[in-house]
This record gives C-alpha cells, structure tokens and sequence, in this order.
C-alpha cells in the first residue's frame, strides 16, 4: 500500500488536513464567540480608559490653541533674554481674546503647573489689560507684576508650544526640557519623585519579602493539616479580610504607638526602660507591619492552593531515594509550589505598589509613596495629564517586573489553585 | 376604577417628581463639622423653604465635580470647599459666579451682604460660611509648665516630647516663620512677604525640620482631622496643631485634659460654591437655599453645635446676645471663636492666593525635606 505517499482522503474526496480545518475553525470561532462579550468587557473597562489616559498625558493642545499667535511669534526669539515687542503684543493679543471667552482662569491653572506663580500674575494682568492704551506693551505688561519681568516665565510658556508633549513624563522624574531642548534636573531641592519611586518600590519589595517567609509556613500548615483544623484556621485567616482597611490600620496604631498597648507590655515585663521605648509606629517599620499583615491573605491563598495538590507522598519518595528532610524540601516540594509563589509575589507585589492611605496613617515621615502624589494631582491641584502620567510609568514599571518575572519563572508557571 | 387607579398613579408621580428627586444636594466634610451644618441651618432652611436638602460627604478637592462635569452628569448643587478651591475651581468655569449685594440677604440691620462679610471673598464664586483656626493644643497632665506662645511649640528644651503637625506645608510654614520672630504684620501679610523669597521658605522648612530631627523633640504627621486631639490624649505626643473645633469637642463634649494656645494661629475660611449647571441651578433653588443658609441668623445657629465662627459679623453679635450659645446651655461660645478678640492677639490668615499659585512646588519641596528626615 503507498498511503505514505498520497494524500489521506475523506468520503467526499477532500483531503484530510482540509477537512480537519474547515471543521477545527467552526469550533474556534464558536469558542472565540463564548468568549466575546468578556472581551469586549475588557476592552471596554481596561483598554479604553487605559488608553484615554495615555492621551490625556501626553495631550497639550489647549495651551497651544489657547495662545497661537504667541507662539508663533516666539519661533523666532532665543529665550536667553527677554522676548522681543512682537511678542508681548501677540501674547496681549490671544489673551484679550482669551478673557473675552472668559477661559483666562483655564489658561493660568495650566501655566501654574509648568511655573508656579502664574495664577496671581495673569489675575492681575487680566484686571489691568482693561486699561491697556494701544501699543508699546511690553512695557504695559512688565508693570503689571515684575514676574512678567523675569524671563524664566517666558520661557516656561514656550515650553508649552508643542501640542503634544512629554514634559509630564519627565517632571515625574523629576526633569525638564529647558530651552535648547537638553534634558535637565530640577533644583535639587525639589527632586521629590524619584525619592519617591525607589521608596515605594523598596517598601513594596521588602512587604512581599516578608508576607512570602511568613505565609510559606502558614499555608504548608494549612495544606498538611486534617480537614477541621485547617478548616478552622483558615477562618483565621480570611477574618481580617472582612475588617475595614481603615479599622485594622487604626489598630495598629493603637497597638505600635510608643505609648501604645504592645509598648506598654514591654515596659511592664522589663524589656524596656519606660523613657526608652522603641519606636515602631509612624516609621518605615510601622508601613511594613501594617502593609504586611493586611497583604498576608494574598500571599497564603494562592500557596495554600498550590500546596493542597501536592500529595504528600512525594515527599516520603524523596525522603526514601536517600535525601535528607530538607534536602528533599528543597529539591522536590519547593519547586512545585513555585507557580503558588509566584502568584502570590506578583499579587502583593502589585497591590503593595499602590498603597497609600495606609502608609501616609502609619508611615510618618516615610508614608508618602508615589500614589500619595497620584492621589494629590488628581485630586488638589486638578493636573490630570500628570497624575495621568505618573500613573502610567507606574503601570509600565509593573510591566517590565512582569516580563522579568516572565524570563526568569515563566508566566506559564502562576497557578491561583 | 381603571380611571381612579390611572389617576391615584399620576398623582403619585407627581408627588414624588416634586419633592424627593429634586432635592438640593450639600457636600460637606462629614463628621461633626456637617452634623453642625445640617442642624445648624441645614434642615432650618429646608423646612422654611419647604426644599429637601441632602447632605452629602467627601474628602476635599475638586476631582469628583470635575469628573462629574466631564462626563456631563452634575448631581451636586452646592460644595463646602477650601479658599483654594474655590480659586481653581471658579477658573476652571466650574462654579456659577455671585453678585454679592443682589443673590445675599443683607444683615438684619440693613448692612448690604458684601460689607457684612468678615473679609472680603478670594473669588467671585466663594459665598463665606465658617472660620477656622490652625491653632495648637497641649496635654495638660504631660506638660510641666504652661505654654502660651507659638514660640513654645517649637522649644524643645522647655517642654521636650513630641509635636504632632499637619502631614502638608500648609500653615506649617507660616507658623513656623511666626515663631523665629517674624511678626506677622496686618493679617499676616508680612509672613506672606517672606514665604514669597527663598530664604524665607528655607527659614521656615529649617525650623520644621529642626524640630523634627531634635532628639528631646520629633514629629508625626497627622492627616485626619480627628488625630491631634487622639495623639494628645494617648499620649503620644505632648503638643499638636489642630482645628480648633476637634479641640472644643474634645475638652468640652469629651472631657479631654487639653488645652489650647491662640498665639500664631492660622485662621482659615470654609467657602460654599454652587456648581454651575447643577440640577437645581436652572429652577433658582439651589440658590434660594444657599442665600438662606448663608444669612445672618443661619449661620449664627451652626456655632450652637461646633466651635467655628460665622462669616458673618452680624452673627457674633446674635451670639454674644444670647450666651450661653452652646447646644448645652452651659458653655459661652464667643470666647472659643477664633475670631473673640483675645484669640487674634497674634494671628496670621491663611492666603489661599499665595498657596494656589505656590501650592505644587512648596508641596514637593516639603516632601523632599520629609524624605531627609
């Protein structure tokens, strides 16, 4: 017989592998059909929103189109010194047009965020422009204010010519583009971001650290355990869960503080001197003994799940082929709890990094992480493109952790039970 | 039957069209400070104008009327905001703008609104409610001594042991140039003169930072405004800046051992805005019942509930006329204003311009100086 070489074919003559498609796509496309409208609820609740965001950091079209005939004017000045008559005049120009729309508070709000100062001196130039004579205005305008005097505001509203910009994306590192388009610091006493990028992910790092080494123990416990303990104990776990954030943040002050309840047991045992109690509350160690416990369920969760399906015999197994209890812990019950691991990390690691409310209650001096300063543009100061920006270099640094995670682990190996 | 029925069902809608679904939305803080709010002149003014108020809480800032703007769906009508707010937010078109002397009752004695104000407003949107001070209070049973100064919040070696402040520069920085000797001039202006220089916002973060890193002295940062008064009484700390009205409530509703200092306050005003396009905006009501809410007698009725003072001039007179003004009947409340006269010896009022323009870059500069800590 020479199947080998010809083609296999069906009852009605058509090849195989044709047929086996043809069949194979009617259940991809009534499988891709099951899962629609979750797609499309994803796209919808992620991606639009995620990419709105994007476009609104990077979007600076209504200062350009609030100001046009001053930065056309501006093409041609240096901004080393103070710009030229033409420019004042344009400037007086789009901005009459401007308070006659009644848009001068926008313009002034937006300017505020490239220099501070701007929304009293534009206030003040919007009363006093009502009696501007014609002509020589740039003498008008310098004695409204002597800011509108220094050439840095100036050149602050040049910066905001390009209608799409990534200024925000370098003021949440802390940098600027001056005015021969190098890429400066800030002053140095103003370089709060990156402070506070690697404190947030330090803290983040450490919590996930410290929620592995005492979850690890915990789940195994929960995993080996008969039915009605383990039942029991894991209650104790999932308790906290159903306690307010804010009532368990509270109580730990209450516990930690230095006149606190766990302080005053120390005291009263001997462990201390009472004008010498240590500090553990409004510091770095109060952030990580709150942040920990509230994070501890995420972590023991996915473990538990993990552990749960491996049966206890692979450890006598290892045990009897000759190794040592720990030797056969670490060569055969570890790595096939690592996709529990790895869940459980990647889980508190992400919910570690947003956290704010609890470090800024317990955290003192140290509780201000990047997503404080989200919280803030977003809500006091209404500067959304940077809050959106801020929240976006947060979201790619999430990814770039995830795709690390990806080289060394492998994504295939995450495992939520 | 069928007629009765369609009929009965009209009427019912209609009832319920008219009344509930039309109420006048008030945001506030929450707390007893809208408890003081609602009992005060909130449900007054709802029941002499027969308009249902409903009072509603959030945590501050402008993000959510803005959100609710961008998105085309206004549900609030009237806001308690800070001065700064009241200054974004009537720039950013979001606040409906006031005439004064026309939308305000004048003062029972005929003086026109604008006049009967106790300053005048930072924006044409802001309508005057309250004011309140930043001041300091202390724990009586920890401090050897008694301090009277703003000077001596910050002496650590006459009275060591913690401070608690505020978690932002807001008032910190004045407070902090008020106690090395600048004097604060007419309001505080002087204060502002030198927060506007460099050198003065190095002084002032200098000596924050001093005191924080004082090993007889320390800080912790408060963000609640229910913390100062709870560090003080556990202990904690032995000195906190505060509202003033949590440490009335405290000493006077709790029976805390504390005890407040006036010297170097801040006094600070709470604005209500009306939002522009808000539902009850068109139909005029939101306005009636802010003009109510807003006059003379109103505002005096909320100081019978929480130690802040009303705007308006004309009510610390109502209120000295009826002392003991307090809801128990026995405390007089003009003392504890900040506004009583020996409480504005040596006072400073918080400029919500100077902080709107420099609000962002102090605010980093604050933080950085909290991260060296």
């Amino acid at each position: 017989m020479s199947s080998e070489t010809k083609q296999i074919l069906t009852t009605d003559g058509i090849p195989l592998e044709v047929s086996l498609k043809k069949a194979e796509r009617k259940n991809k496309i009534k499988a891709f059909l099951l899962v629609a409208p979750l797609l499309l609820f994803l796209i919808i609740t992620y991606v639009f929103p995620i990419g709105d965001m994007l476009m609104r950091s990077v979007d600076d079209k209504m200062v350009t189109e609030m100001l046009p005939k001053t930065f056309k004017s501006m093409e041609k000045w240096d901004g080393k010194e103070l710009p030229p008559e033409e420019v004042f005049e344009a400037f007086y120009l789009d901005f009459r047009k401007l308070v006659s729309e009644k848009r001068e508070g926008k313009l002034s709000t937006q300017l505020n965020y490239t220099k501070n100062g701007f929304k009293s001196i534009i206030k003040k130039l919007r009363r006093k422009s009502k009696s501007f004579e014609e002509g020589n205005y740039k003498e008008q305008i310098m004695s409204v204010h002597k800011r509108w005097a220094d050439v840095e505001y100036w050149k602050a509203i040049k910066r905001r010519a390009p209608a799409y910009t990534g200024q925000k994306y370098l003021k949440g590192m802390d940098m600027y583009k001056n005015e021969n388009g190098e890429i400066v610091s800030v002053s140095e006493d103003r370089r709060v971001h990156r402070i506070l990028w690697l404190r947030t992910l330090e803290i983040a790092f450490f919590v996930t650290v410290f929620c592995f080494f005492m979850a690890y123990p915990i789940a195994h416990l929960l995993a080996t355990l008969p039915m009605k303990y383990s039942n029991l104990l894991m209650i104790c776990v999932l308790l906290p869960f159903w306690t307010s954030l804010l009532v368990r943040t509270a109580s730990w002050m209450i516990l930690l503080q230095q006149q606190g309840v766990v302080n005053d047991f120390f005291v009263w045992i001997g462990l201390v001197a009472d004008d010498n109690r240590p500090e553990m509350m409004f510091n770095k160690t109060g952030s990580y003994v709150a942040m920990t416990q509230i994070l501890l369920p995420f972590m023991v969760l996915p473990l538990y799940s993990v552990m749960k399906t491996i049966s206890p015999s692979l450890m006598r197994a290892g045990k009897s082929l000759g190794g040592t209890p720990i030797v056969a812990f670490w060569k055969v019950y570890f790595p096939l709890t690592i996709p529990g691991i790895g869940a459980g990390c990647l889980l508190v690691f992400i919910l570690a990094i947003g956290y704010y409310i609890t470090p800024a209650l317990v955290g003192g001096a140290s509780g201000t992480l990047i997503s404080n300063q989200i919280a803030f543009h977003m809500k006091s100061t209404l500067d959304w493109s940077f809050a959106s920006a801020m929240g976006l270099m947060l979201l790619s640094g999430v990814l770039v952790i995830y795709w690390l995670y990806n080289k060394i682990v492998g994504i295939d190996n995450i495992k939520l039970g | 039957m069928k007629i009765i029925g369609k009929l009965l069902l009209a009427i019912t809608f209609a009832i319920s069209v008219t009344t509930s679904a039309f109420a006048v939305t008030a945001v506030s803080w929450g707390g007893a400070y809208t408890e003081s709010q609602k009992l005060g002149y909130g449900d007054p003014t709802a029941k002499a104008l027969g308009i249902e108020i409903n009072w509603v809480d959030y945590s501050g800032g402008l993000s959510e009327i803005k959100a609710q703007k961008e998105a085309g769906a206004i549900t609030w009508d009237i806001i308690d905001v800070f001065a700064m707010d009241t200054i974004n937010g009537c720039d950013e078109g979001l606040f409906v703008e006031f005439d004064f002397d026309k939308d305000f009752p004048p003062a029972p004695d005929g003086t026109p609104a604008s006049e009967d104000f106790f300053t005048a407003m930072p924006s044409k949107c802001a309508v005057g409610n309250i004011l309140y001070s930043w001041n300091y209070a202390y724990n009586t049973k920890n401090v050897k001594g008694t301090p009277k100064t703003i000077k001596d919040f910050f002496n650590t070696k006459k009275f060591p042991g913690k401070r608690a402040i505020y978690k932002s520069a807001l008032t910190n920085l004045e407070m902090a140039l008020a106690a090395s000797g600048t004097k604060p001039g007419k309001g505080g202006a002087n204060i502002y003169k030198k927060l506007n220089t460099e050198k003065g916002v190095q002084k002032a973060m200098d000596k924050i930072k001093s005191l924080c890193t004082d090993p007889k002295g320390g800080c912790v940062f408060w963000s609640a405004g229910a913390q100062p008064p709870e560090l003080l009484v556990s202990g904690e700390v032995v000195m906190a800046t505060g509202w003033n009205g949590r440490f009335f409530n405290a000493i006077v509703g709790e029976g805390a051992p504390l005890k407040q200092v006036w010297d170097g306050q801040g006094l600070d005003y709470e604005y209500f805005v009306q939002v522009k396009g808000g539902p009850n905006d068109a139909n005029g009501k939101a306005l009636k019942a802010l003009s109510m809410m807003t006059n003379t007698e109103m505002l005096a009725g909320s100081a019978k509930y929480i130690a802040y003072a009303p705007w308006r001039k004309s009510s610390i007179a109502i209120m000295e006329a009826g002392e003991p003004w307090y809801k128990d009947g026995k405390t007089n409340m003009v003392p504890n204003m900040p506004t009583a006269p020996e409480n504005t010896k040596n006072y400073f009022l918080v400029d919500p311009i100077f902080w709107a323009d420099n609000g962002t870059e102090l605010g980093e500069k604050w933080e950085a100086m909290k991260a060296g800590l």
